[in-house]
């Protein structure tokens, strides 16, 4: 067995693929983070924007913010599996292929076509846009999400077979020997693994959902009297767009569960009760949509009930294990390492712990009636997402640099944290206080009440940019650094 | 206190304890012996979380949010349907003091029918869905005039998409 620090010097078996895919990552989050600052800026009236801009704004920085996540997490995924199983290589950049395609079609969509539908394409508004883009534009959106969920799709089957030949099938991977009591610890696989099986299984349910969804919206665009039921397609969107984004989140932190050991001196271990956690994940992120349906009073009663109640217990692995764990991981720690790669990374679970709190209180059906689509939830959402899971993929960005950590660095990554802390805190917390002012989200005009708190918003945001851009920079210059040697 | 003051507030101190643990961790992650917390610990907290969520989802689900009283007594209906981008109510004046039921409809796409008061304050909403009726029940307690908003994003105009009526005492 090789010891924590040799493990941190062996690249991942696409050790090449995954840094440029990072990069790209990383440069499209910012431009995405632009477009963000633009719409906040204009809810503010501090700039003049066209409500059709807005909305072509917001569609491409929901969904290229929910995709580069995804691209993220994925990342994440491949490399740290490149550990365990031999993953072919080529399915990688088939991933990488099929995603960028995507890519270049949801953004023609947007900027050519006029695509302003948003990412969550509600039926039947991609085919009713009032006059404003045409059945093509919203054809092409359309498809460039199929792109993106059969790169999806390609990359689990493969990761997926390969867990199920190397530990025994579905159940070995997720470790139910020591679920039931039957197998011990020291035999399960690692807590990555158990991670990375539970995604695999349901984001590629999630993903077919999707697919299924965008078919039939696909089809209605042009056979109109292809009919398809309203509350259907919502179901199964919000179905596929919950499981989504979540499992980009639970993909990221695999980078904790195999990083943050390396400055720890810890291993993280998969006990009985991390096992029985992720299967509880599993089952939870797929049962708990119905909490973004609670305004639909015809939605049976009892799938409302269950929407608010796992919207709960989601909660309970999230904060009992993945961050207790932490919590004592770091307590034990005599000399614990920090550089930004393990402070993002810390970060990382941090932000998603304490955005599951709003998120929670949000999921509550009575609550819900007053919160629901107001700015309460881009609040909670941006704090598990700006603090949370791009906080840990930055994370690994800078692990995967190595660390050229002289003072001077020092000081800098000090500065690009502490920007990026501090302006995420304010800028969520900002989404916030407007919801509990009842500010509704997506609205490209706001009232004169409310545009002082867009105002300091969006200065917030310039932070996070700023941040971001700096952990970006610093990025590029460590693979420049690390080419030369 | 509007509702959404004391979400607002229940949020913010449980999300600094949350943070507070964190920052407390790092702090002692540099220290030797700073006492990390046993397995006993992590137990009790499942249970004390598990507990908190039997007593929460009890008290907020009963009564049923949505429930729709039986109109037993004086009560009123109105009709409200969304189209890009406006909403049609189909009465200008609703009672005070009385359930009132919205039947929530749409003509084209999916809109969020949304009810603000005076001081531009949520007071419900429902979705408005094709094909379907959403139903969504309110007693107000302040007379004055009402502001309809869309709660759903329903394309270039979904922001400018309001109406108003009037709720007064019903002689
Ligand atoms: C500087 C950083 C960021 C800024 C300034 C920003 C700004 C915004 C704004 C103004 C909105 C629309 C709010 C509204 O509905 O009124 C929004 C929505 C959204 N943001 Fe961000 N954001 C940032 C970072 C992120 C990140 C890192 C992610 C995800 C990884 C993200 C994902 C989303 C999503 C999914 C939406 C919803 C889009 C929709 O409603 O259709 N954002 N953001
Ligand atoms: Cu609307």
């Amino acid at each position: 067995m090789m010891d924590n620090n040799s493990a941190q010097r062996l690249p991942g078996p696409q050790a090449g693929a995954v840094k440029f895919t990072m990069l790209l990552a990383g440069v499209v989050l910012l431009l995405m983070m632009i477009f963000g600052f633009v719409m906040r800026a204009a809810q503010g009236n501090l700039i003049d924007l066209d409500p059709a801009m807005f909305y072509q704004l917001l569609t491409a920085h929901g969904a290229g913010m929910v995709g580069t996540a995804g691209l993220t997490g994925a990342a994440i995924l491949w490399y740290f599996m490149g550990r365990y199983v031999p993953l072919a290589r080529g399915v990688f950049w088939a991933f990488l292929g099929l995603f960028l395609l995507g890519v270049v079609l949801i953004l023609g969509a947007i900027f050519i076509g006029g695509y302003g539908g948003a990412w969550t394409f509600l039926f039947p508004l991609p085919a009713n846009s009032g006059g404003v883009w045409g059945t093509d534009a919203a054809a092409a959106f359309l498809l460039g999400y199929v792109a993106i969920g059969v790169a999806f799709l390609l990359l689990y089957l493969e990761v997926g077979r390969k867990l199920i030949a190397a530990y025994g099938g579905i159940g070995g991977a997720l470790a139910w020997p020591l679920v039931m009591s039957k197998g011990a610890a020291e035999n399960a696989p690692p807590p990555a693994v158990v991670a990375a099986m539970a995604t695999t299984i349901f984001n590629t349910i999630g993903t077919v959902v999707g697919a299924a969804v965008l078919a039939s919206s696909l089809v209605n665009l042009y056979f109109p009297e292809f009919k398809v039921d309203a509350l259907l397609a919502k179901n199964m969107i919000y179905f596929f767009g919950h499981v989504f984004i979540n499992a980009s989140i639970y993909m990221a932190v695999i980078a904790v569960y195999e990083i943050i050991p390396e400055y720890t001196g810890t291993p993280w271990k998969t006990s009985r009760i991390f096992a029985v956690a992720w299967s509880l994940v599993l089952l939870f992120v797929m049962a708990v949509y119905p909490h973004h349906l609670l305004q639909d009073t015809v939605m049976p009663a009892w799938s409302l009930a269950m929407g608010q109640i796992v919207s709960y217990l989601s909660g309970i692995p999230l904060l009992t294990v993945t961050a207790f764990s932490l919590i004592v991981y770091l307590r034990k720690a005599d000399a614990m390492r920090w550089d930004l790669a393990s402070a993002l990374l810390v970060l990382g679970v941090a932000g998603w712990s304490v955005g599951s709190v709003p998120a929670i209180i949000d999921g509550m059906i009575s609550v819900n009636k007053v919160m629901h689509n107001t700015q309460w939830v881009p609040g909670h959402f941006h704090i598990y997402l700006i603090l949370g899971e791009v906080a840990m993929a930055f994370g690994f960005m800078m692990w995967l640099i190595g660390k050229p950590e002289h003072k001077a660095a020092g000081g800098f990554n000090w500065a690009a944290f502490s920007a990026y802390v501090l302006g995420g805190t304010g800028f969520t917390l900002m989404f916030l206080v407007s919801g509990a002012l009842s500010v509704p989200r997506r609205w490209a005009v706001h009232a004169p009440e409310w545009v002082l708190q867009s105002q300091i918003a969006t200065g917030f945001a310039l932070l996070v940019i700023v941040g971001a851009a700096m952990f970006v920079l610093r990025y590029l210059l460590g693979l420049k650094h690390s080419a030369g040697r | 206190m509007p509702i959404q003051s004391g979400v607002l507030l229940i949020s913010l101190v449980l999300m600094a304890v949350v943070a507070g643990f964190f920052i407390s961790a790092v702090r002692a992650s540099r220290k030797p012996d700073t006492g990390a917390p046993r397995e006993a610990v992590r137990t009790r907290f499942i249970y004390a979380l598990l507990a908190v969520g039997v007593i929460v989802t009890a008290v907020s689900l009963r009564p049923w949010p949505h429930a729709i009283s039986a109109a037993n007594g004086p009560s009123a209906t109105v009709n409200v349907t969304g189209a890009m981008w406006y909403w049609e109510i189909d009465r200008a004046t609703v009672p005070l003091g009385v359930p009132v039921t919205f039947n929530a409809r749409t003509t084209d796409v999916t809109h969020g029918f949304g009810v603000m008061d005076s001081q531009d304050r949520l007071l419900f909403q429902t979705q408005a869905m094709p094909g379907y009726v959403n139903q969504v029940e309110h007693v107000f307690r302040q007379p004055g005039v009402y502001r309809v908003v869309c709660m759903e994003y329903c394309g270039v105009a979904h922001h400018a998409m309001t109406n108003e009526f009037t709720v007064a005492a019903a002689n």
